[in-house]
């Protein structure tokens, strides 16, 4: 519950504001100079941030190109003279012939660039604007970021103690906005269609993310009774910290890795404090979008040792650039109209090896100060592997030569997250050391389901039986050969899911932060021959429902004490 | 005024990137510099402008210039048009 933080709203039009006199006119030319000018540094800025990745700057590139269009601004700067408007009407009027024109032609990618235009035309009507429209950099209050949507290249400069929560517009449960608020234990509403049109900065927000509901204005009832709310909740929260030293160890005994997914390095200190197991999921992208071009080998390596020294012994498994797809928009040259079936994450590195080698060789380097794992996504061709394989090994000998030292028995996996690596997992177990089930990307692929998608949404269920049965085939395709199978799936940290992955024969659960405590509690309390005998049972079952309803019945009845919030 | 006609050859025609390329080139003259392909001539130092002609290959450019530099303007502009931008 907080005031609301505006973010990038998406609405171009303003007022049309007429000049009181034609004195007036010389001080709106300059509020529409100072407006470009700060457009410009701002955007130059950006262009440092998003560093070595090419397409990035080429976008920033385009859109600098546009504040500096001599043509557009003598179009703005005569309709201030000429028809006495306010700056930001002029503006205003100017984008959107533009847009126009551009939405009329032909070329569906050349249509798509009036969202370059979109894009620029907001910053500057957010500069002329004031501060009603602001950069989350700058959040210095705690507030509710509220948004048409988030996605990480604005995220990157999110100041993450003053973020109370996220409401969206736009997303779904594993959308980047729910994926982030997850793991900075703060509460998120997505897909609300329409929100961040009616509130105005500054309104007190409630979002309630155990119910998935927002309330804009509440009446004193309704704030005292969230104030209460979030005591207890945080008041449980702490409880069940508590369990951090506790072992996460069935009834029975039998030993689960429990791991965390994290995004930054200095996320590593609170692993432990919650009482995870080293690192599941590395996620490289925010640590490669943050670094100044010049030296992404080295920003890395800083990255990964802080995280593997913190950790050590414990493992920490770094999965190489995950780009494309939902995360940073890869080639403005080339539109993709399946993204997610394109351009994107191993496909990407292998192509641009000097990217990926830059990778490689801080994370090799960092192997020396802990216990470092590679994680590949993405993968479909066994040649894909074959092919890191060797370039890890001609990144090892120039490490030898160099003197430098790393861990040369490095264990490298991959991301089991399409149809092909499942049912082919025979062909890769000869190839690698351990596979991780990404069951966000598996379920999407399998169903044939967007997960972003509000229209398809609930048809997105990682407990359908076509998953599960995946997931089976992995498992007994990899334990035979003596390789592990670990999950860093959002379907990991449901507390439900739990006996199943187990009884399914999963080895390591790898969950945000913040829901270690949950999911180590649910560990802790089932046995191994009830997790199997559920899984058995669920894999016979016809719908994700059916599989949801068992669970919940198995849990509630033989673990009545068990909290389920939050997760189901 | 210097004028030329340049062919565009590479399979994606004018889209974002060669833009940005040109309106760059362009700008870095003192010359007043146009590009007119299908009757419609547009500013070559206007990355709106030279985005909207949506030039795709085989497409003819007339590119002119007028002032002190015209000469060079022309030349560089036709030259980086026929290179294809370093794609395909």
């Amino acid at each position: 519950m907080g005031p609301a933080f505006l973010f990038e709203v998406e609405e171009l039009r303003v007022s049309r504001r007429l000049l009181a006199s034609a004195d007036l006119v010389q001080g709106e030319l300059q509020r529409f100079d100072d407006a470009l000018a700060l457009t410009r540094s701002e955007l130059l800025a950006m262009a440092g941030q998003i560093g070595g990745l090419i397409e990035g700057r080429q976008l920033i590139d385009t859109h600098v190109l546009l504040v500096d269009d001599p043509v557009l601004k003598s179009d703005v700067r005569r309709r201030i003279k000429d028809e006495l408007l306010g700056a930001e009407s002029a503006v205003s009027e100017v984008l959107h012939e533009v847009i126009e024109r551009f939405e009329g032609m032909k070329d569906p990618y050349m249509r798509e660039r009036s969202e370059d235009v979109r894009a620029v035309g907001r910053r500057v009507l957010n500069k002329l604007l004031g501060t009603e429209r602001e950069a989350l950099g700058r959040l210095d209050a705690p507030m509710v970021i509220v948004a048409r949507e988030l996605d990480p290249s604005v995220t990157a400069g999110l100041n993450r103690e003053q973020a109370l929560g996220f409401a969206t517009d736009i997303g779904g449960s594993t959308s980047h906005t729910s994926i982030l608020a997850r793991s900075l234990g703060i509460p998120a509403v997505v897909a609300l269609k329409d929100f961040a049109g009616q509130v105005r900065p500054g309104q007190t927000v409630i979002v309630d993310g155990l119910h998935g509901r927002v309330i804009l204005d509440p009446d004193a009832d309704q704030i005292h009774y969230y104030e209460e709310l979030r005591k207890r909740y945080s008041e449980t929260h702490a409880a069940i910290a508590l369990n951090a030293e506790e072992p996460a160890t069935t009834a029975d005994g039998h030993a689960v890795e429990l791991s965390a997914n994290i995004e930054f390095s200095q996320e590593a200190e609170s692993v432990r404090r919650y009482g995870g197991r080293g690192v599941g999921l590395f996620r490289t992208e925010f640590v490669h979008l943050l670094s100044p071009d010049s030296d992404d080998e080295e920003t890395q390596f800083v990255a990964y040792s802080h995280a593997l020294k913190v950790l050590a012994p414990d493992p920490v498994i770094i999965r190489t650039l995950d780009l494309g797809g939902d995360k940073l928009f890869p080639s403005p040259e080339f539109h993709e109209r399946n993204p997610f079936l394109g351009y994107r994450a191993i496909r990407i590195s292998l192509e641009r090896p000097e990217l990926f080698r830059h990778q490689l060789r801080a994370v090799l380097r960092a192997s020396a100060e802990g216990n470092a794992r590679l994680l590949i996504p993405m993968v479909t061709e066994v040649s894909q592997v074959l092919e890191t394989r060797s370039i890890l090994s001609e990144i090892m000998d120039e490490l030898r030569s160099s003197g430098t030292a790393f861990d040369n028995s490095i264990q490298l996996g991959i991301m089991v997250e399409t149809p092909a690596t499942c049912l082919a997992i025979d062909l890769f177990v000869p190839h690698v050391d351990f596979v991780s089930l990404g069951t966000n990307d598996l379920t999407q692929y399998t169903l044939a389901v967007d997960r972003g998608s509000p229209l398809v949404a609930h048809l997105f269920d990682p407990l359908h039986p076509a998953v599960l049965r995946q997931i089976d085939m992995v498992v007994k395709g990899c334990h035979p050969a003596g390789k592990w199978v670990g999950i860093c799936g959002q379907m990991a940290a449901d507390p439900v899911a739990v006996p199943l992955l187990l009884g399914l024969g999963v080895n390591e659960l790898s969950v945000p932060v913040s829901v270690i405590p949950d999911i180590k509690q649910m560990i802790r309390v089932m046995d191994m021959p009830s997790a199997r005998r559920l899984a058995a049972e669920s894999l016979l079952l016809a719908s994700g429902r059916e599989v949801r309803e068992l669970l919940r019945r198995a849990i509630a009845d033989r673990f009545p004490g068990i909290l389920l919030n939050g997760n189901g | 005024m210097v004028q030329q006609t340049v062919t565009v050859p590479n399979r994606l025609g004018i889209h974002a990137r060669p833009a940005a390329l040109i309106v760059k080139r362009a700008s870095s003259f003192r010359s007043e510099v146009t590009i007119c392909s299908g009757g419609e001539e547009v500013n070559a130092k206007s990355i709106m402008g030279v985005m909207t002609l949506a030039a795709g290959q085989g497409t003819d450019l007339i590119v002119s210039a007028s002032g002190p530099d015209e000469e060079r303007a022309v030349q560089e502009i036709c030259e980086l048009v026929s290179s294809g931008f370093g794609e395909d």
